[in-house]
């Protein structure tokens, strides 16, 4: 039984589905709703909460997760007989959330978006202790949305960053943390150390679930200034961090590399950790521009 | 937009929620200034606000942003911009937390690490304020932050508020985007232009009332631009208030939808009372 996001339960080997995914169009809702079959989630009765990236708009680039992904998700797990499937998000630069939200797409997307989505940055909160931190912090105060969901799905847009060297679904979650409390951005982590945060976040929500729009995503000079790529590709997976890893091998990273993996997930995102459902990563490759500064992170051919 | 509205929203408890939900204090302030606007800062609902507000003032004088959150933060510039006779005997123990307050890179420490790690020395640019304490000073927190020590002034002439001031005047100065306007505080992030936001812009603008006009031409010639365009009521609110704070005229604009939150509401109707010649967070 799924007793909560707090409960921990384990997933050995991670399994993550690599899909082909050429456009945001109809073939999106089976394609999602085979991705969920695979994985055979306990769903019937729970509630789940949906979290994609949004951080800022511009017509011109691709930031924010793509709303008919989320929506084809939406559908998916109310099919699936959730009890009830919320959107949430708390932005880090922008205070508006459903101004935010409608230039990105999703009121014209959804029916009624206003009625199921909840902005995490205004949720009410609840203190959570970090048991084994890797960060500076001790403790955070959580939206209870998050808290008290049966399943919380990390949906970030496949992304470089400019100072962690790829947003996924990891560092999506840095979007749980309200700015009513800490503002915007959320400063207190990048105090507290990008890398170690993100790792104390994941420690955070053991019952999770990703699925990762790398339809079309970001290189370069991400996770805003950077340029559209597309990959065709959606990854999903119950580990966050096989799912990152396996996201840094098709962006043409590599995932020893990257500082919050290695925290976060240790040795356990090698290839044989890992067991990929779908595409090979070779026939799906493709390597993204990373910044100079990140050119060590190159994966090997 | 009418108080009846955010009357009909006021939480048991005499505070508001963001929409729904338990009272913060943001909501809550933001509650009160639109009932002074619309000249009901006497009424019952505002009367109960006000001891909520008085309710949840903490030990070292400051508010946390809901109840339940053990840390003063930026929401006490919040509190101390609601009419003066609200707070009670405690404001100037609020207003001593809030002089104290800046980012956490202006201290002496953090400034001689950065010169020793980056190679170099960044010591001008003004102090700002931050969202939460011990982490950077970012354009929000330090419009409030100026807002409120300006109010205070008038009833706790400190010696060390005009010089807070104008150091945080000059972090906002400092932090423009290139473009004219503000955004969340990043104007140059790795050295790549960043675009402004237009209720942030309008923020900035509020604060600096009474900054020489040609400090400010770009940034209220872009105000003037975005308010015609805006289709967020929250921003064109800010607008509004920033380009009347410092005597524009307002261009005709169509007033957007909103979605209803309370501080939305609230700040429309403040901004409706400054554009007919009432500036609460003027006052």
């Amino acid at each position: 039984m799924l007793a909560g996001c707090s409960a921990r339960q384990h997933h050995t080997p991670a399994q993550v589905s690599v899909v082909r995914a050429p456009g945001y169009d109809q073939t999106l809702y089976q394609t999602v709703r085979r991705m969920l079959d695979e994985h055979r989630l306990a769903i019937k009765g729970k509630r789940v909460v949906l979290k994609p990236n949004l951080v800022e708009f511009d017509s011109f680039t691709t930031i924010n997760t793509h709303p008919l992904l989320v929506h084809a998700a939406f559908e998916a797990f109310r099919a699936l007989g959730a009890a009830d499937v919320r959107i949430a998000e708390g932005p880090g630069h922008r205070r508006i959330t459903l101004d935010l939200a409608e230039e990105a797409g999703y009121f014209a997307t959804f029916r009624s978006f206003d009625n199921a989505f909840t902005d995490l940055n205004l949720d009410e909160v609840t203190p959570v202790d970090i048991l084994r931190p890797k960060s500076k912090l001790r403790s955070l105060y959580l939206p209870i949305t998050v808290r008290d969901c049966d399943l919380l799905v990390s949906m970030p847009k496949m992304k470089t960053h400019h100072w962690a060297g790829a947003t996924l679904s990891m560092k999506n979650l840095f979007g749980v943390v309200p700015g009513g409390v800490y503002g915007w951005p959320k400063n207190i982590l990048h105090w507290a150390g990008i890398h170690e945060s993100i790792a104390d976040l994941y420690s955070l929500f053991p019952r999770t679930f990703a699925i990762v729009d790398g339809i079309i995503g970001m290189e370069g000079n991400g996770p805003i200034q950077g340029a559209p790529k597309h990959a065709g590709v959606l990854i999903a997976g119950g580990d966050l961090a096989a799912v990152d890893a396996t996201c840094c091998r098709i962006m043409g990273i590599d995932p020893a590399k990257v500082t919050y993996l290695q925290l976060a997930a240790g040795g356990r995102v090698s290839p044989v950790d890992i067991q990929q459902i779908g595409e090979s990563l070779h026939s799906v490759r493709a390597d993204f521009a990373l910044l100079p500064s990140f050119a060590p992170l190159r994966l090997s051919s | 937009m009418d108080l009846s509205i955010l009357a009909a929203g006021q939480n048991p408890d005499g505070g508001w929620s963001y929409r729904s939900g338990g009272s913060a204090t943001e909501p809550t302030a933001l509650a009160l200034l639109a009932f002074a606007a619309g000249g009901e800062g006497r009424s019952r609902v505002f009367l109960r606000g006000a001891e909520w507000l008085r309710g949840t003032q903490r030990p070292d004088g400051g508010w946390a942003p809901r109840p339940n959150v053990d840390r003063s933060t930026w929401v006490t510039s919040l509190a101390l911009l609601v009419p003066i006779d609200t707070l009670g005997s405690r404001r100037e123990a609020a207003v001593q937390w809030l002089v104290r307050a800046s980012g956490r890179e202006t201290s002496w420490v953090q400034r001689l690490r950065t010169s020793l790690t980056q190679g170099r020395a960044k010591f001008g640019g003004g102090a700002g304020f931050a969202w939460f304490p011990d982490t950077s000073a970012w354009v929000t927190p330090t419009c409030f932050g100026i807002l409120a020590l300006r109010k205070a002034a008038r009833l706790y002439p400190l010696r060390e508020i005009p010089a807070r001031c104008s150091s945080a005047c000059e972090f906002l100065l400092a932090h423009a985007c290139r473009d004219g306007g503000w955004n969340y505080g990043s104007g140059d992030p790795l050295g790549y232009e960043s675009a402004s936001y237009p209720e942030t812009t309008g923020q900035v603008l509020l604060a600096l009332h009474g900054t020489p006009p040609e400090q400010l031409s770009r940034a209220l010639e872009r105000a003037s631009k975005d308010v015609r365009q805006c289709r967020s009521l929250e921003a064109t609110s800010w607008l509004k208030l920033g380009l009347v704070a410092h005597g524009l005229k307002l261009p005709l604009c169509r007033q957007p939808k909103g979605n209803g939150s309370i501080p939305e509401t609230s700040l429309a109707i403040v901004a409706d009372a400054a554009a007919g010649g009432r500036n609460v967070f003027l006052e």
